[in-house]
């Protein structure tokens, strides 16, 4: 295990994935405490600009998910923030910042296997 | 030119407008924007290759809009701003007159649909040359592209001209301006110049014409319009949506399909 | 000068197991603008919230920040707790260190540092958190209801018997809807009418529900608690307090050969008519397409008749406008008919039917009184075939979906041609049968065992005419796909379940959303099945998919519920966490500068057009307003809005932004 350990900062709706976590939480799987949790209500709220101060704060990997399409609370936050992903990334990329670091999902198995990956794969 | 000037004396004379916005001779041989508001003028105006500038910009500019109507010398791209200014609630339609130059010609279009019209006759795509441009970036390796642009953006001075010279970003607070949260660090340095021309681009997703005036009124000459040109071509492709093609439009940003491809979600 | 108390929970051992507390509460002492830090073993009990209260008031606590479980879990507790104290309950938030640290993280310093960066983000986030008031509105306690089906009646009668009043809707000219077509129902056999007209009665009769037949939505303004409608009563050309119901109109009409829309078009009516025998209300109506006097300028035979002078020629369609509080989505679904399959001829084979026109041959009120005949010639046919998926389950088609009732139906109609036809002989095509629900199963297993239906599992290809006989041509799908012809004498099509004509246009005047079928959208399709999106707005029965009656009964004393919980308050009090536009002084006034833009990002209508005028009634400018009746607080617009001047309340910029600071910012943690 390298010395580096990566700050993860995860923003995540209320709904799906917050309550995942929770459950996550409650079933006791294991994650790396290097990941940290920001309430919002909805994808939808996610402003791009707090990826962007995220990034600009330190952290090194940022993780944004929420309910899957369909299930989303407010029905469609999160079609909305899957538009704005799509043309965000793809201008990080163009800026030659690796899009890997900004790891999208829906919420489905949150926990130990998605935490851990994610750590990986900026470790 | 002489349709031009015959127009712009007529429409003043008659006083259907009270100022004709078009190009005059700067220095150096450029060409500058002028504000006719007398018949004789008219004879100032000119119109040749030299003549880039969206004048579509001064639309939203408080101390033009005292002046009364509008008449507008409008390149194609001044034609999509005015479209995507109204489907954005900024214009109304039948208030100003777009002056459409055609050849030696000067084509008046009064009215939203008639400028629809006209835009919807012609070809918008990115040039060959404005994509294979694109290309080259994608060719690049990531590392290359982050050093590019973090030469480019390093020079950045935060002084805004790209901002003063998009006819799209008429804001009247700016969120550069907001400081309760500071969105954007006041002083420029790496991180802040970043995170401005980030939001820039994010905030014309959608929305920006590729009219190329931030590109030309940055004083450092930072090819902004490469971000802006990305976003068109992501917009377009995976949206199939183009700004400024109608005066009555939902943005590509605000709206979505079930369907968007989702493949990089896990 | 923010003075933040932080209460940091043992939670018994779930937390200090892997947490050490004390650490964090020593941390959370020096955090800039914290006042007070005590660590305790249960936070949640009534000594820890005592602490917590005295804290409030002997410190004169700004913000508290609890740091023990989810906030899904006791944020409420802990809210409520700082408003006993007169801290504004807004005022408080909680760290989860439980579920997102203690319970996910091993024994360590590294967890420890992680609650304490938790803590530290959750008193950034109070500093900037604001008093706010609970949201009031005023709730209409009358609910529309549109659709007089079996799902819109029993949601009237619902509400009605929780004691408020109900306006029912219904486009056609008696309520009943499709139920009341129906000859016998599965799995019991009851007869369809026996239990339905009962109810209908009932609706007519009950002193809290106004009905209006014959009549449509014409346009719904306004949000939950507060609609205005605006309901089009189409004219009868009859004066309904007049009329008695005596039905010599109808009797002496001379024109009587209009396909009865009751009778699936197997039956005739007259131009003027009672659409069957239990109709409610039981008043006429004139059909001004057919009516001689409508489309030759005489006759007027009824007028004559009628012994009351109820008929009125020159009746005009009516205006209603009513104020609602919540409004019941009841507008049913229609069937796609014989003509929609051009390989079963295009409907141009009399004797190929759908559903509900087999349901009008077997009962006993339709027009051959029960006595299976068929359409054609009035012979007994000797066999027929039911088949089941017609349209259903056929992308081809464009209907991918199953329509849920037909398997059941089909094997109803197969039992009840045996049992009036007891030499006949019934096979049924099928792709799966989805017999799922109580009795369901049982019943489709003595179709085949006990009434001697043959299941074939296997399409139909084709039908066609050959010397009288229908020749249905298919495959048997468990024999090897072996080719199937019967000569049949009918044929009877379970045709796809589709939305009513109309829903989509209904859908936009009530701005709910709805599926690719016209099919209208539950808010959610587990959790909120009788919500729509639209808050006040709810649904029952088969508008919202095909459903069969017990299924859309559930669903309509479901929406009544949530109607009648609705109205169990005088004032809606919500969350005050939504959406507002900010305010400037002038000559900003608002850094909205119009382009609406967040009006398509919102997924409830909530964005409206403010005029700003100055004290001369000049308009300033117009910008954005969130309707806080309709703002459910997802905050897309708030992401949306590029000057920022739309803020979300208990997520707001600075909040979220400081929290995002706050958590990385590891410098200032030993501060």
């Amino acid at each position: 295990m390298p010395d580096f350990e990566p700050k993860i900062v995860a923003f995540v709706c209320n709904w799906c994935t917050y309550a995942g976590a929770d459950l996550t939480g409650t079933s006791r799987m294991k994650y790396s405490p290097q990941v940290s949790i920001i309430r919002f209500p909805c994808t939808g709220r996610i402003d791009f600009m707090l990826l962007l101060k995220a990034f600009a704060s330190g952290a090194d990997g940022i993780i944004v998910s929420g309910c899957h399409p369909n299930d989303c609370h407010y029905s469609s936050g999160n079609f909305h923030a899957r538009r704005r992903w799509i043309i965000f990334r793809g201008l990080l990329d163009f800026l030659g910042i690796d899009v890997r670091r900004v790891q999208f999902s829906w919420y489905g198995r949150w926990g130990r296997s998605r935490a851990t990956s994610a750590c990986a794969a900026w470790a | 030119m002489n349709a031009l000037r015959e127009k712009a004396r007529e429409l003043l004379a008659a006083k259907t407008v009270q100022v004709v916005i078009g190009y005059g001779r700067g220095s150096g041989g450029s060409a500058r924007a002028v504000f006719m508001r007398a018949p004789a003028q008219a004879a100032e105006l000119i119109f040749d290759a030299t003549c880039l500038q969206n004048l579509a910009v001064y639309l939203m500019k408080p101390e033009v809009r005292k002046l009364g109507k509008a008449a507008l010398v409008a390149t194609p791209a001044a034609l999509r701003t005015i479209l995507q200014l109204a489907a954005e609630n900024q214009v109304a339609d039948n208030s100003l007159l777009a002056l459409a130059p055609v050849g030696e010609d000067i084509m008046p279009l009064a009215t939203f649909a008639a400028i629809e019209a006209h835009v919807a006759a012609a070809d918008h795509d990115l040039s060959a040359a404005e994509g294979a441009e694109l290309g080259k970036f994608a060719a690049m390796g990531l590392e290359e592209r982050r050093r590019f642009w973090e030469e480019q953006f390093s020079r950045c001075l935060k002084c805004y001209a790209c901002r003063a010279a998009c006819p799209l970003c008429y804001c009247t607070r700016c969120t550069v301006e907001c400081n309760q949260p500071q969105w954007i660090p006041v002083p420029a340095h790496d991180l802040g110049n970043l995170e401005w021309n980030v939001m820039r681009a994010m905030h014309l997703a959608g929305r920006c014409v590729n009219c190329g005036d931030c590109s030309r009124a940055c004083p450092v000459g930072i090819p902004l319009y490469l971000l802006n040109q990305k976003l068109i071509s992501d917009v377009s492709s995976v949206f199939q949506a183009r700004s400024g093609m109608a005066a009555r439009s939902d943005n590509a940003m605000s709206t979505f399909k079930p369907n968007d491809p989702e493949d990089f979600i896990r | 000068m923010a003075r933040i108390g932080v209460f940091i929970c043992h939670c018994g051992e779930n937390i200090s197991a892997t947490v050490d507390v004390g650490k964090v509460a020593e941390a959370a002492a020096r955090i800039p603008g914290v006042a007070h830090s005590v660590d305790y073993k249960y936070m949640c009990s009534d000594p820890g919230q005592q602490m917590v209260q005295n804290a409030i008031r002997e410190k004169n606590l700004t913000g508290v920040v609890v740091a023990a479980c989810s906030p899904r879990m006791h944020e409420p507790t802990f809210r409520r707790a700082c408003a006993a104290a007169g801290l504004n309950p807004f005022l408080c938030e909680m760290a989860n260190i439980r579920e997102h640290c203690s319970w996910v993280h091993e024994k360590g310093d590294a967890t420890t540092e992680k609650a304490i960066d938790i803590v530290r983000t959750l008193v950034a986030k109070v500093k900037k958190n604001k008093a706010l008031q609970p949201i009031k509105v005023p709730v209409t306690k009358v609910a529309m209801v549109i659709g007089g089906g079996i799902a819109g009646i029993q949601a009237s009668l619902d509400i009605a018997n929780a004691g408020h009043r109900v306006i029912l809707v219904e486009r056609e000219p008696s309520i009943g809807g499709h139920m009341s077509q129906l000859s016998e129902t599965f799995p019991t056999l009851d007869c369809s009418q026996c239990i339905l007209t009962p109810r209908m009665v009932e609706v007519a009769q009950h002193a809290n529900i106004t009905l209006h037949t014959y009549s449509e939505l014409e346009s719904l303004e306004g949000f939950i608690g507060n609609f205005k409608a605006r309901i089009r009563k189409k004219a009868r050309s009859l004066d309904e307090k007049l009329c008695t119901g005596c039905g010599l109109c109808a009797q002496k009409c001379p024109t009587r050969r209009i396909a009865s829309e009751f009778d699936a078009g197997l039956g005739l009516r007259p131009a003027i008519y009672v659409p069957f025998p239990q109709a409610v209300p039981n008043k006429p109506v004139i059909d001004r397409e057919h009516c001689t006097y409508y489309l030759k300028g005489k006759c007027r035979l009824c007028e004559k008749v009628c012994p009351t002078q109820a008929i009125r020629f020159d009746q005009e369609d009516e205006i209603v406008e009513v104020d609602v509080g919540a409004v019941v989505l009841a507008t049913g679904f229609d069937i796609k008919h014989s003509d929609f399959f051009p390989e079963y001829g295009y409907g141009k084979h009399k004797d190929v039917i759908d559903g509900l026109q087999f349901e009008r041959l077997a009962s006993a009120s339709g027009p051959t009184l029960g006595e299976m005949r068929r359409p054609s010639d009035g012979k007994v046919p000797e066999t027929v075939v039911f088949v089941a998926c017609a349209g259903s389950r056929d992308p081809a088609k464009g209907i991918e979906y199953c329509s849920k009732i037909c398997c059941m139906y089909t094997a109803k109609h197969a039992m009840l041609y045996k049992h009036k036809v007891h030499h006949g002989k019934p096979y049924v095509f099928y792709m799966d049968i989805r017999a799922g629900g109580k009795m369901y199963e049982e019943f489709v297993r003595r179709a085949m065992e006990e009434d001697g239906v043959q299941y074939v599992r296997g399409r139909v290809s084709r039908i066609f005419e050959r010397n009288g006989k229908l020749v249905v041509k298919g495959a048997d799908t468990l024999l090897g796909a072996r080719p199937m012809e019967i000569e049949a004498d009918m044929v009877v099509l379970a045709t796809a379940g589709v939305a009513q004509a109309g829903a989509e246009e209904l859908a936009q005047k009530l701005h709910v959303s709805y599926d690719a079928h016209k099919f209208y959208a539950e808010a959610h399709p587990k959790l909120r099945p009788v919500e729509t999106n639209t808050a006040g707005i709810f649904l029952a029965g088969a508008c919202q998919a095909p459903k069969d009656i017990p299924e859309s009964v559930a669903q309509a004393s479901g929406a009544a519920a949530k109607v009648a919980a609705l109205f169990s308050q005088a004032e809606l009090v919500r969350e005050p966490l939504i959406a507002v536009v900010d305010r400037q002084a002038p000559p900003l006034y608002s850094s909205c500068v119009g382009c609406f833009l967040c009006q398509s990002a919102c997924p409830y209508q909530a964005i409206e057009k403010e005029e700003i005028r100055g004290r001369d009634g000049q308009l300033l400018k117009t910008v954005a307003k969130v309707n806080p009746g309709l703002c459910q607080g997802c905050g897309t617009c708030v992401a949306f809005c590029r000057t920022k001047s739309i803020d979300i309340q208990g997520f707001s910029h600075e909040q979220v932004h400081a929290e995002v600071l706050a958590l990385l910012n590891r410098g200032d943690r030993d501060a």
